[in-house]
């Protein structure tokens, strides 16, 4: 990544971080878009460690979306975790990094799981078929879950802590920095040029002595760890989990976009994709609220057709991109 | 353990499901060969098949056309939407590369395409009633709706149409020649564009006539499309992707499945068996339920 680049990023992200401080940001819309934007890069850095840098392209995020929320809601409503001490700490479980790494557990488990007969049978687009397969069956079991899934309606967890989107906001953007450092760092680790080996060519990877299998059942699990825990970030928002509302398709599709947009295979490019795409949805939101998933999809076509190498390559230029 | 039921009621099971089914087939088959040209998912497709009851229940109501005979016009206007769509949406993706880039246009397009029906029709499901729409029919000594028959017959007659093409034709040929290797098809002068603007023209007009079958059986609404590229992709797999007859077999299989299901297990359950069936043939049996055994020379 040229140095240009490199600054521009940081400052945005300075910028944004500083947010909070500005009198009156904290009521105002951009807060909770901004805790939108941070969310969905998040997922798509989650996509992109899978698709872009692993070279499997992955139809089934939402389900890992799905079971970190479902597991966060499960494991507070339930009170699973904390025992006596939700009694006198009502707000334990907002936030709380054990039942939010929790989720990425769950999700990343279930992706082994899955992923260790899938990766080893099918490649390219059957691999694709069978994670879509995947999410639409993940999201039946939730429906007819009984009482311990809440069945189609869901869960709704006990809500009513906190006034301000203040944590949410802060939580997201420390998780989304955290994710693209991680893999930023793992990029440049030997196991992220493996990943990379076994994404350019499998053949000369395995010829090199790189397990196929265990590298793509690594990215496949790391990517659903990250998706797991977007879904637990959700579920402090929205309170109310539902197969419908967090197994939805969108969780999938849209990141898939942003990342392309953006440009895959790149660190910033996520960010920079979940930005733009997300700001252009919101916008014909806000303006045309009647049409507006009508330009959403026009968005994506026409980004499509012009921007087919997404932001990043198309404008960082020929800079060597992380 | 469940007894089993007379045997008209299973009859009667089989008959509904594999006339319903076909519908997915007739979804399967148009999948089938934009994957077979293009090796791209139209996840758009189910759209298209709403968009064009739609249409039908437009010119049903509106110009009091015959949804049957409404093919006619359907059919002829998918060969032309899907030859344009293709020129003017996946012919620069079609040349890259990165196969994301058509499938996230397939996506786009869906959204597009769902919410246009939206604004123009309304969210609320709508149907087609004529005159017919209630009559039952007798088949095999059991009773079945007259739609589902028609809707049957539609998918027979469009794959039939469909291999025709295939097998008899030399432009079919070349979409054949081109599904099995692009590379060597192109190094034989057959054009990319020209047979994946064949394969797409086709795949819309199918989704046509499956538009007019579903317009008849159904009710729908601008959203329904989307589990019907699911269900065309499961019904896909089964018959072996890239496999036209088998797109069909497929679709009647899933049908079957599906409504052995339902009576035997419970409502609820039909999309995770269906999905569960997929899966366990995506792994040990890629090549399709419905294929010969390939023989590696």
């Amino acid at each position: 990544m040229s140095n240009a680049f490199k600054w521009i990023a940081i400052v945005a992200v300075a910028a944004l971080a500083l947010l909070p401080f500005v009198p009156g940001a904290v009521d105002a819309y951009y807060f909770s878009f901004l805790f939108f934007v941070f969310l969905y890069a998040i997922m798509a850095q989650s996509w992109n460690l899978v698709a872009g840098y692993g070279g499997q392209i992955s139809l089934g995020s939402h389900a890992f979306f799905g079971l970190g929320a479902y597991t966060t809601a499960i494991l507070w409503t339930g009170n699973y975790l904390w025992g006596s001490l939700y009694d006198t700490h009502p707000g334990i479980y907002y936030f709380d990094p054990v039942t939010m790494a929790l989720g990425g557990v769950v999700a990343a488990l279930a992706a082994a799981i899955i992923g260790l007969p899938l990766l080893s049978k099918l490649r390219g687009d059957y691999f694709a078929l069978g994670t879509l397969g995947f999410g639409e069956i993940v999201k039946v079991l939730f429906v007819n879950g009984g009482d311990f899934t809440g069945s189609a309606f869901g869960i709704v967890a006990p809500a009513g802590m906190f006034d301000t989107l203040r944590p949410h906001y802060w939580v997201a953007l420390g998780l989304m920095v955290a994710t693209a450092l991680a893999i930023g760092a793992l990029m440049r680790s030997r196991y992220g040029l493996a990943m990379i080996a076994v994404r350019d060519d499998e053949m000369a990877a395995s010829a090199n002595g790189i397990d196929v299998l265990k590298v793509k059942v690594a990215a496949f699990a790391g990517s659903a760890f990250i998706a797991g825990v977007a879904g637990s970030l959700y579920t402090f928002y929205i309170f109310h989990v539902g197969p419908d509302s967090v197994f939805d398709l969108d969780w999938m599709l849209l990141p898939l976009m942003m990342t392309v947009v953006g440009g895959t295979g790149t660190l910033l490019g996520p960010i920079l994709g979940a930005l733009v795409m997300y700001a252009v949805f919101d916008l014909a939101r806000i303006v045309v609220p009647d049409y507006h998933p009508v330009i959403s999809g026009l968005t994506i076509i026409l980004a499509m057709l012009f921007l087919p190498k997404g932001l990043m390559r198309s404008f960082a230029g020929k800079a060597r991109l992380a | 353990m469940f007894n089993l039921p007379p045997p008209d009621i299973l009859l009667q099971l089989s008959l509904n499901g594999a006339l319903g089914g076909a519908m997915y087939g007739v979804a399967a088959v148009g999948l089938s060969l934009i994957f077979g040209t293009m090796r791209l998912i139209f996840l758009a497709q189910g759209a298209m098949i709403i968009l064009a009851a739609y249409f039908v229940r437009a010119l049903f109501y509106g110009l009091g056309i015959d949804p049957f005979l409404s093919l006619l016009i359907v059919v002829p206007v998918g060969l032309g939407v899907g030859w344009l769509m293709y020129h003017g949406l996946f012919r620069k993706a079609a040349a890259e590369e990165d196969r994301n880039v058509s499938l996230l246009i397939a996506v786009g397009l869906m959204f597009l395409v769902q919410n246009l029906m939206t604004v123009v029709w309304g969210g609320n499901t709508a149907g087609v009633v004529t005159s017919y729409t209630a009559t039952g029919i007798e088949l095999l000594g059991v009773r079945t709706s007259f739609t589902r028959t028609m809707g049957f017959l539609i998918a027979l007659a469009g794959t039939g149409l469909v291999m025709l093409f295939l097998r008899k034709t030399i432009v079919g040929k070349a979409v054949r020649a081109a599904s099995e290797d692009m590379d060597a098809a192109t190094l034989m002068g057959i054009s990319p564009h020209r047979v994946n603007a064949i394969a797409f023209a086709i795949g819309i007009a199918l989704a046509g006539a499956a538009g007019v079958a579903v317009a008849t059986t159904f009710p729908f609404n601008p959203f329904a499309g989307f589990i019907f590229s699911l269900k065309a992709l499961v019904a896909l797999a089964l018959g072996g992707i890239g496999n036209v007859t088998g797109a069909l077999a497929g679709g009647i299989l899933l049908g079957l499945i599906e409504a052995y299901v339902q009576f035997f297990i419970s409502g609820g359950w039909t999309n995770a068996i269906a999905y569960g069936v997929f899966l366990a043939v995506l792994m040990f049996k890629p090549e399709g339920l419905f294929s010969r055994p390939y023989k590696k020379a």
